[in-house]
């Protein structure tokens, strides 16, 4: 009789991995071929055989030494382990410290363009100077200082009144409100956004002020230079307020400000 | 220090803590259950000992990776085999190791050839021709026949379709058994 079955029936009947189909067909073959019953015997052997090989033996450095090398790797490795296992690890520590660094230079030593910075050439000794700024949350409808165009009303109108007054109490502040000073606010929104701060001035030092493109106080400082580490107090009470964008040459830019010198400061001027 | 009795899973736990040590009795307890699966596969001792090596660094380097309720053998055997398959297929390329130095290294051991017996005889043939069959052969039948593993497992370890794992496998028992009956006396 003629042999049909295909080989790999036959090794995958001895490795038990036939559907049902090929199960029938091969065991109703078996059941009637003496060569396939003789190789499938054979294949058997082999695989025993095989399962039966020689492994030669490791060597006497490799029983003796392998854990040793590979602890060795292992533990340079773990040493690195923070880089491992934060990819990111090492361009994010670069920015902050590149950010530390940054934040850490003086501004006196930055280079400056002197077309957006405001500067005051004296310094005058002053002493319980009241600051009063406008909370963000209304100082779109306060009258802004320092000559610039104030929105009122949805117009652009000349300021009438500084930001700044000295030693003003919340009566006079509600007279004001009261006699039209600042349009539209009644005196309970008044009272709720707007305060008087008592800001000690040292002697020597000028109060300092750095406001962003959209008007926000950023930092403040005493003195001629802006130090984050110090003032810290003074800046967290000023930090945030808002004043009407800083306008230079008709551009919005950064600008440093001298709150002391708010009160008679009219207008801003740029020195060239 | 860690006692040989502790399992596998404490250890594990212990290494993905951040306790390398932990990792030392792992090697002592499965370098050479992994020796002899990679040297059925290679069938040379030196390039079998660095797999072997370079099996226990990987799984170190994923055993974040690794589910501690699986087993550990099971999952570092895995490594140890897609590292030799890879060896032998970009290292090798289809090279056969020279069967001269197989046979002299294991006839040396076992002394006087007149006094072998039938049984170390026939292991002296299976391991000659074993060495003499292809790479893709030889590797498949370890998988099968001494790991075990399932068509479908062999399928996903040598990334092959089921049917070439079975038409393989029956091309590589044809071929050693072809191999094997040249070899008797």
């Amino acid at each position: 009789m003629k042999c049909d079955l295909p080989r790999e029936l036959l090794s995958g009947y001895l490795d038990e991995e036939l559907n049902e189909e090929q199960l029938d067909w091969v065991k109703k073959h078996l059941a009637q071929c003496d060569a396939c019953r003789k190789e499938l015997e054979e294949l058997k052997k082999l695989d025993e055989h095989l399962r039966s090989a020689a492994i030669e033996e490791p060597s006497r450095e490799f029983v003796f030494k392998v854990n040793r090398q590979v602890m060795e790797k292992i533990r340079k490795r773990s040493r690195f382990s923070i880089f491992r296992f934060s990819p990111i690890f090492v361009p994010v520590a670069v920015a902050v410290l590149v950010l530390i660094v940054l934040i850490n230079i003086p501004e006196s030593s930055k280079p400056v363009d002197l077309d957006h910075r405001v500067l005051y050439s004296e310094s005058e000794v002053r002493k319980d100077i009241a600051v009063k700024l406008p909370e963000a949350s209304t100082a779109r409808k306060m009258p802004l200082e320092k000559g610039i165009a104030v929105k009122k009303d949805k117009s652009i109108v000349e300021p009438s009144a500084p930001i700044v007054a000295k030693s003003k109490s919340y009566q006079a502040a509600e007279q004001e409100v009261a006699g039209g000073v600042y349009d539209r606010i009644d005196a309970d929104e008044f009272m709720r956004t707007v305060s008087l701060e008592q800001i000690e001035i040292p002697d020597d030092r000028v109060v300092r002020a750095i406001i962003d493109t959209h008007g926000v106080v950023v930092r403040v400082a005493t003195g001629n230079t802006i130090i984050p580490e110090r003032d810290t107090m003074l800046e967290n009470r000023l930090q945030g307020q808002q004043l009407k964008p800083a306008m230079v040459s008709g551009k919005k830019a950064q600008i440093y400000v001298d709150l002391t010198r708010m009160k008679e400061t009219k207008e801003c001027t740029t020195q060239q | 220090m860690y006692n040989s009795i502790e399992s596998d899973e404490v250890l594990i736990a212990r290494v993905k803590k951040g306790d390398c040590e932990a990792f030392n009795p792992l090697v002592e307890r499965y370098k050479m259950p992994l020796y002899k699966i990679l040297y059925r596969m290679v069938r040379n001792r030196d390039d079998t000992e660095d797999l072997v090596e370079e099996a226990f660094i990987k799984a170190y380097r994923a055993i974040s990776r690794f589910d501690i309720k699986r087993s550990f053998y099971a999952w570092i055997c895995r490594i140890a085999v897609n590292n030799a398959i890879n060896y032998i297929k970009k290292e090798r390329r289809g090279q056969v190791q020279s069967i001269g130095v197989v046979e002299y290294r294991l006839t040396a051991k076992k002394g006087n050839p007149v006094a072998m017996t039938r049984e170390k005889m026939l292991k002296e043939r299976i391991n000659v021709a074993l060495a003499k069959l292809p790479d893709e052969f030889r590797m498949i039948l370890v998988l099968k026949v001494d790991e075990e593993y399932s068509y479908e497992e062999i399928s996903n370890i040598l990334k092959i379709p089921k049917g070439t794992v079975m038409s393989r496998l029956a091309r590589a028992r044809q071929k050693l058994k072809k191999l094997f009956d040249e070899l008797e006396v």
